[in-house]
């Protein structure tokens, strides 16, 4: 009677450990539940006080192989123009007007699609844009994240101030991260660009 | 999950006496403190394995393993920090794994119906998970832990039973987390003499 008792004892255990290992909490159930936004921005730089800015027309690939002298890849001419008008409106909405590079705005905005998670170091993505102001931006691995691979990432620098290093100070910067690795969906996109601006309410300018 | 698994073993290994009592119980789980704030949803995936040695008729003594899941689904958010924001869903992942000694004491032992008092003494595994994006914040540690507990026994036949009982577990900061874990268990489960 012993023996049968510690029997049924296991088989009841073993069958609620099962049941309880099945229901599991699974997590996320939609990729953009998935989506982060990250935003980061240099506080004693007053952006209100400016009011133009530039913006390419294109959206590089930063694909951390290109070297001195190659043009880099760009993503879809589609979805690049969706993309920056998005930022565009957004730039708008807190008081911003876009100007060609030539005409000297107060903020150059860069947005790129990451397309690795190992750079380091790497080439001006931007030199076909503006002619190689500088010869080289050593934009450096951001230290408190890591892009995923299809990371949309947009950069504010001001042409007027650059670091004692000679490279330009990033005032602003803007990621979602992961968004471009699977198909585009402009719905996602641009709620995901609404909601960068929408926490980044000291770009507003006055 | 391997952890609890070799646990379970262990547990399951010890021979059962005559004069013993062996508890399956399912768990519901209410998170208090610090724990409450992190998930201040109830758990509704645990369960505890007790096992008593009468060493009196009304005094048994012996140990307790258990496992609850806590879990929240946040709505989207920004946390920021500094110059740095970050905005999307969190989803949140409390694994609370108590290892106790215990002791009870029977009021009624010889009756159908017999509640009883108990605390347990020992260590619970803490391991609590922020999920955002990508990535997962994890935190973990091995807290000494308290555990008083009230409950009753409803005797069936002389070899089973079912049980209510109600356990409070506290465990004392440790490890990466800085602030006691503690939460409300309530457990309803079988009985094996």
């Amino acid at each position: 009677m012993i023996m049968e008792t510690k029997s049924r004892s296991i088989i009841a255990m073993v069958m609620l450990v099962i049941l309880l290992a099945g229901c599991y909490p699974q997590g996320p159930e939609y990729v953009d539940d998935l989506d982060v936004v990250i935003t980061d921005y240099e506080p004693s730089y007053d952006f209100g006080a400016k009011g133009t800015y530039a913006l390419p027309n294109k959206i590089v690939k930063i694909t951390g192989d290109v070297i001195e002298g190659d043009e880099p890849q760009f993503i879809p001419d589609v979805t690049a123009t969706a993309i920056l008008a998005q930022i565009d409106k957004n730039m708008t909405a807190l008081g911003w007007q876009k100007v060609d590079y030539a005409n000297n705005p107060d903020v150059l905005l860069t947005p790129a699609a990451w397309e690795t998670t190992t750079v380091l170091y790497y080439y001006d993505y931007w030199y076909w844009w503006y002619g190689g102001y500088y010869p080289y931006w050593g934009w450096g691995y951001p230290s408190y994240t890591t892009y995923s691979t299809g990371t949309l990432l947009m950069r504010m620098v001001d042409p007027d101030v650059v670091a004692g290093n000679g490279l330009p100070v990033i005032q602003w910067a803007g990621a979602i991260n992961g968004i471009l690795s699977g198909a585009y969906n402009a719905t996602r996109m641009n709620t995901a660009l609404d909601r960068t601006f929408a926490q980044s309410p000291y770009l507003k300018t006055n | 999950m391997k952890k609890l698994l070799i646990i379970l073993f262990i547990v399951v290994s010890v021979p059962a006496f005559s004069q013993n009592l062996t508890t399956l119980e399912y768990s519901m789980g209410f998170a208090t403190g610090d724990m409450g704030d992190f998930i201040d949803k109830p758990s509704f995936r645990g369960f505890t394995l007790d096992y008593r040695r009468l060493v009196q008729p009304n005094v048994g003594v012996g140990f307790e393993g258990g496992w609850n899941v806590f879990y929240s689904e946040e709505s989207y958010a920004v946390y920021t920090q500094e110059n740095v924001s970050l905005g999307g869903r969190q989803f949140r992942y409390q694994n609370q794994v108590p290892l106790l000694f215990s002791a009870d004491y029977y009021f009624h032992p010889d009756e159908t119906i017999n509640p009883f008092v108990g605390l347990g003494i020992g260590t619970m595994y803490s391991r609590r998970n922020t999920d955002m994006g990508q990535y997962t914040l994890e935190e973990d540690g091995w807290n000494f832990a308290l555990r008083p507990e009230v409950g009753v026994v409803y005797e069936v036949n002389p070899e089973f039973g079912f049980s209510l009982t109600g356990k409070y577990y506290y465990g004392f900061e440790a490890g990466d987390l800085n602030e006691p874990m503690s939460y409300f268990a309530l457990n309803i489960g079988f009985v094996f003499k």
